[in-house]
């Protein structure tokens, strides 16, 4: 293009208050979004319940047919009543950080759609992560906590060691969701690059259950398994929200566990704005 | 059937004779061996979802096994049902799994495609079974990669378990597998069906799809109620346990396990009945 004769777009020029008010709309639009699909979310309670029932009779079928002997209550360093909050917590809390980021992006840019988010004065990432916890503030109403009426009557929660750590489990599972918007967004720029990339997010789906610890406590495999899932950020998605619940992380830990999920939580953001920058420069759309 | 249509007739009537409805299903076999010919074909254009349906898969199956050699690292057994034992069970849940998914793919999309966008109606107008045509138009070829893993670990299981099932239980293995499969399509036919009523917007599948996964363990993990329900209500228990519990759980499971056949036709005819009923509901959209 010949610059001479192009008029120069305007660089978007935003005070910070503007840019807080454009992604708070984004987050608020999300929100009401949602809700006017709530309908789905109550076959979903029941998704999330069958997750926890059959996990809760699968521990509970381990912890009965474990060897006599002292140490014998405990499997993996948890008792059975711990092992029970680990799967309620776990899944509960996968109910809220879950979203469909990866989904959506590269349903977007193998559709050709993308060309509409890229011609707005804005950033896409920031505006799905706005978006995510518009999502967020949704589920957390109305999925979370239903499940969480449906699931602790019928299985048994219970509390944490300390009152405290309920407000410390909330903001880790709220780093949690960051994190996890981070990796899903990171996933859905491969699209940028790879022809078919639903076979690559249903990996990752199947994947992210187990190096995230929903699955199994980590605890439950040999060392090495967990001295790696350790310099993952995975963990950090799952494993380390729920720990904190149990009280497994106390006092200086606990900061180091949520200092360490807030660090991931940047570093994927920026690792996800630098990736964006470079698919973006090699994207062709197809006309349509 | 002897009403005759005061309308003009733009079809010639066919023939109803002995020798046609002998051909019938001669000449619609043909058809869908037509229809699978052609979808290997559009498939084969694309031989790289196949890779990287089965590097999913494989992954699948990997951390399923980990999961459970984890918990087996800490227990000898399940409630009685030992390591060998429970991936024989998981082994053999992969084969009906894969038949399903073989042919199911077009049941999930159901609703979108063929009623709310309307395709429904240019599989009415064709003489062939339309249930029929819906299963063969797309296959879900992930299904073959659950079929030979399946085989692999339960083959693998059955080996380290010293079985020794005889001719019949090698005659036996299709049947139940077969009779398995048909459990999981009437389950979900009937799911399917459902969108004639109502548009599927309330998402019955997913919770129920999220049961198989815990029906690959043997149901005696169960409470009673839920096992119940399993055997009686949602029959997943007859999709993997149960069958295979003719090969590992001894005498006493023998019986139940031969009873898998009657259960896969039972369910497949009511899924079946529901889907007649609804498409003689259908009214197209139009568009």
């Amino acid at each position: 293009m010949n610059g001479a004769t192009a008029p120069a777009l305007p660089r978007w020029r935003r005070g910070p208050a503007a840019t807080a008010g454009l992604y708070l709309r984004f987050m608020r639009l999300a929100f009401l979004k949602m809700l006017a699909y709530r309908l789905r979310y109550y076959t979903g309670v029941v998704t999330y319940t069958i997750f926890v029932a059959g996990n809760y009779f699968l521990f509970t079928a381990v912890y009965a047919s474990r060897p006599e002997g002292a140490e014998a209550a405990r499997l993996g360093g948890l008792t059975l009543s711990q092992m029970i909050a680990y799967v309620i917590v776990s899944w509960v809390g996968r109910s809220f950080t879950f979203n469909n980021i990866d989904r959506t992006l590269s349903w977007q840019v193998s559709k050709g759609e993308i060309a509409v988010q890229l011609i707005k004065p804005l950033h896409v990432q920031t505006m799905m992560l706005s978006e995510a916890l518009g999502e967020a503030a949704f589920r957390f109403l109305l999925f979370t906590l239903p499940i969480l009426v449906v699931v602790i009557p019928l299985f048994g929660l219970a509390p944490p060691p300390h009152p405290a750590l309920y407000g410390w489990t909330l903001l880790s599972f709220l780093l949690a969701l960051v994190v996890n918007a981070q990796i899903n967004f990171l996933v859905g720029c491969l699209a940028f690059h790879l022809k078919n990339v639903s076979g690559v997010v249903r990996a990752k789906m199947i994947m992210m259950e187990f190096l995230t610890g929903v699955l199994v406590p980590f605890t439950f495999f040999p060392d090495w398994v967990q001295v790696a899932v350790a310099w993952l950020p995975f963990q950090a998605v799952s494993y380390v929200p729920v720990m904190i619940y149990l009280g497994q992380r106390p006092g200086a830990s606990l900061a180091g566990a949520l200092l360490l999920q807030a660090a991931w939580a940047l570093g994927l953001f920026v690792l996800g704005r630098w990736s964006w920058n470079r698919s973006v420069r090699h994207v062709t759309l197809q006309g349509g | 059937m002897e009403r005759v249509s005061p309308g003009p007739v733009l079809l010639p009537r066919r023939e109803g004779g002995l020798r046609r409805r002998l051909r019938e299903p001669a000449r619609q076999a043909s058809i869908f061996v037509a229809y699978f010919a052609q979808f290997v074909k559009s498939r084969l254009a694309y031989r790289v979802d196949f890779l990287v349906d089965m590097t999913a898969n494989l992954l699948s199956l990997g951390i399923q096994l980990l999961v459970l050699a984890a918990l087996f690292d800490k227990v000898e057994s399940l409630r009685g049902w030992s390591y060998d034992q429970v991936l024989f069970i998981y082994g053999f849940s992969l084969l009906p799994l894969g038949l399903f998914n073989l042919v199911s793919v077009n049941l999930y999309g159901f609703s979108e495609q063929y009623i709310i966008e309307g395709d429904f109606d240019r599989i009415l107008l064709r003489p062939i079974n339309p249930l029929a045509q819906i299963l063969c138009s797309s296959f879900g070829t992930g299904g073959l990669n659950e079929l030979v893993l399946g085989g692999a670990v339960t083959v693998y299981a059955g080996t380290r378990l010293g079985l020794a099932p005889g001719l019949a239980g090698y005659a036996l293995l299709p049947l139940l597998a077969v009779s398995a499969a048909l459990v999981y399509t009437g389950v979900f036919l009937g799911l399917t069906a459902l969108s004639f009523w109502m548009e599927d917007r309330l998402g019955l599948a997913p919770p129920v799809y999220n049961v198989i996964r815990f029906s690959r363990y043997p149901v005696t993990i169960f409470s009673p109620l839920v096992r119940l329900l399993l055997t009686f209500v949602l029959p997943f228990a007859w999709v993997a346990f149960y069958p295979a519990a003719w090969y590992v759980g001894g005498p006493q499971w023998e019986r139940v396990a031969l009873l898998t056949p009657v259960v896969g036709g039972l369910t497949f005819g009511l899924g079946y009945l529901t889907w007649v009923r609804g498409v003689r509901r259908y009214t197209s959209t139009g568009s």
